[in-house]
């Protein structure tokens, strides 16, 4: 049930597919591609939790999934992969959160004598994405990190267009990759996703970390980036930041439903959640 | 043919019961349940198999691997229900099978065989849409506090759907447990249903949601030893090759829900034991697309903000 493009849209706008395989196209100097992978295997998880130095990792890593977008004569290279986004997650280390049933296990545990675990089994991560230059495009092997090459995210004034997002221009490509899911053991859910559209006149893509916490809490890390094409050699980027975070106590005193099942719909749980964090960027060169 | 046959037949093409017949199934199958022990005993040859979770066309897979029911002898380890598309029609075939050879299945509990957890992940508004109504929810989840909560193969083989409690260190103890209810947040019960084996502790470990136990090596070691078991065999977690063994295969996971969520790519496995209690595992891969019935439609576009 995979998105097709439409060839003859695809042709008006000066685009082309991919072709041999690969899913995405190239359009006014972009190559935007995604892929999408099994989870990992049993062996790769240990290999990533000795890399990553941990001993847990979601349940479900598409660790070989990534959407990937290339910026040619500039040699900018805009992706998006789990591997990143967990070393987020590792280095922000928040503290556990307590689901509702802990408090009946408090006083139960002192008869047995076990271990505490206390890693942020929410994977909650600030990841907005990674970016650096390939100075090869054609083999696409050498990349340099953002940091160490000639661009940055810079604070800015202007704002992502929504209004012209929301025309309904057509859509050529189209497409949403899973980095990485857990149940929480049944306890909610927490789900990294980058969806990309490309439209004529641009790409927009939204990178949404997804977090319930059921009984207890929500998040939304939420990271949109808009490119408008143009004819210069470097492309012009917005990347706006924006978190919200709420518990389930707080909503229901604000007169919304505090059953999870009522909370299964990130678009729905947005317009209800609170603003704690938001900033706009734009890609800034030196 | 008798009507139980004939509903079975139905099923197996994924078509659901009336809410009629659901509830005469249901009544039934309490009758049947009711009788049977907390550590329910099974004979081998049996075929065991971990989650499901309303594949219903990925079930069908595991039968043609594994072979029908009755000529192979099944155990389930729950989690028949939640997440895929056709809980209804999984759980209601597996249950019509009970009914028509009840010592050749047997069911037990998984977490998701529960009032709380079906509301949240799926089997709850499955039913609304599917009947329109919410009785054929009820009628399952009264069946499913009946559900065994474990099974014993030849007196060797203990089987759970998620793992071992600190406060039934014996399977008499299990066997005093007092099920016919609604799945506990703690307790023996729901640690059985819910608790997880973990390679970083040895004896006992409390998870990180403050909820939920964690159990190592050294409490399934002395699990095995004082009940005379040889090896333990849950389900509950996914595993990307179907099955997975630890504590120098003194516990093994299996898991049967190939493809999980219809994206996880990965495949499933059952474990096939003859009558000298010798192993098999059956690795097994998801339906292919074009047997699942539902037409695949191109998605309208996306203007997500």
């Amino acid at each position: 049930m995979e998105w097709e493009s439409d060839a003859r849209e695809l042709k008006a706008a000066g685009a082309e597919a991919l072709g041999g395989g690969r899913v995405g196209l190239r359009i006014r100097g972009w190559e935007i591609e995604s892929s999408k992978r099994s989870i990992l295997t049993s062996s790769l998880v240990q290999q990533w939790e000795e890399k990553l130095q941990t001993s847990h990792l979601p349940e479900m890593v598409f660790g070989e999934s990534s959407l990937v977008l290339n910026h040619l004569s500039s040699g900018i290279k805009i992706y998006f992969n789990a591997f990143d986004a967990l070393c987020g997650w590792k280095q922000e280390g928040l503290p556990p959160v307590e689901v509702p049933a802990a408090a009946k296990w408090k006083f139960r545990s002192k008869a047995t004598d076990e271990v505490i675990l206390d890693y942020d089994y929410t994977f909650t991560t600030p990841y907005c994405g990674s970016a650096g230059i390939e100075t090869n495009p054609e083999s696409g092997r050498e990349t340099s990190e953002e940091g160490s090459c000639s661009f940055h995210w810079e604070d800015c004034q202007e704002q992502i267009n929504m209004v012209a997002l929301a025309s309904k221009e057509p859509i050529l490509f189209y497409d949403e990759v899973i980095l990485y899911e857990d149940e929480l053991g049944d306890n909610g859910v927490s789900l990294l996703t980058a969806k990309v559209r490309v439209m004529p006149s641009g790409w927009y893509l939204l990178l949404r970390f997804w977090l319930r916490v059921d009984g207890v809490l929500m998040r939304l890390r939420d990271t949109r980036f808009h490119c408008t094409f143009r004819e210069s050699t470097e492309p012009i980027i917005l990347r706006e930041i924006c978190w919200r975070e709420d518990t389930f106590q707080a909503l229901s005193s604000k007169g919304y439903p505090s059953d999870s099942a009522a909370y299964s719909d990130p678009d729905v749980i947005r317009e209800r959640l609170p603003i704690i964090k938001r900033k706009t960027q734009k890609l800034s060169f030196t | 043919m008798s009507d139980l046959d004939r509903q079975i037949e139905q099923l197996k093409r994924c078509e659901p019961l009336k809410e009629s017949e659901v509830k005469a199934l249901c009544l039934k199958a309490m009758e049947i349940l009711v009788e049977e022990s907390n550590v329910q005993r099974v004979d081998a040859p049996v075929t065991i198999c971990g989650d499901i979770h309303g594949q219903f066309y990925d079930m069908k897979e595991l039968f043609k691997v594994g072979g029908d029911c009755p000529k192979t002898n099944y155990l389930f380890l729950g989690d028949f229900v939640d997440r895929g598309f056709y809980s209804v029609e999984t759980f209601l075939l597996l249950l019509a099978l009970k009914v028509r050879y009840p010592d050749r299945i047997t069911l037990i509990r998984g977490n998701h065989e529960s009032r709380q957890i079906t509301q949240v992940y799926g089997f709850y508004d499955e039913c609304l849409r599917k009947y329109g109504s919410v009785n054929v929810w009820r009628y399952c989840t009264d069946i499913f506090d009946y559900l065994s909560l474990s099974a014993l193969i030849e007196n060797k083989i203990f089987s759970v759907h998620g793992g071992l409690s600190p406060a039934t260190p014996t399977l008499d103890q299990i066997r005093t447990i007092d099920r016919k209810q609604e799945v506990p947040h703690d307790g023996a019960m729901c640690d059985l249903l819910w608790s997880d084996p973990e390679d970083i502790v040895d004896g006992w470990g409390l998870s990180p949601r403050g909820a939920g136990f964690l159990f190592g090596g050294t409490a399934v070691t002395s699990f095995n030893h004082s009940n005379n078991i040889d090896y333990i065999c849950r389900a509950h977690q996914l595993v990307m090759e179907g099955y997975k063994w630890m504590f120098n295969n003194q516990i093994v996971t299996v898991w049967s829900a190939p493809n999980y969520c219809y994206r996880c790519g990965n495949v499933a496995a059952i474990l096939e034991l003859d009558e000298n209690l010798e192993k098999r595992f059956r690795v097994f891969e998801a339906a292919p697309q074009e047997t699942r019935g539902a037409p695949a439609k191109k998605p309208p576009p996306d203007y997500f903000l």
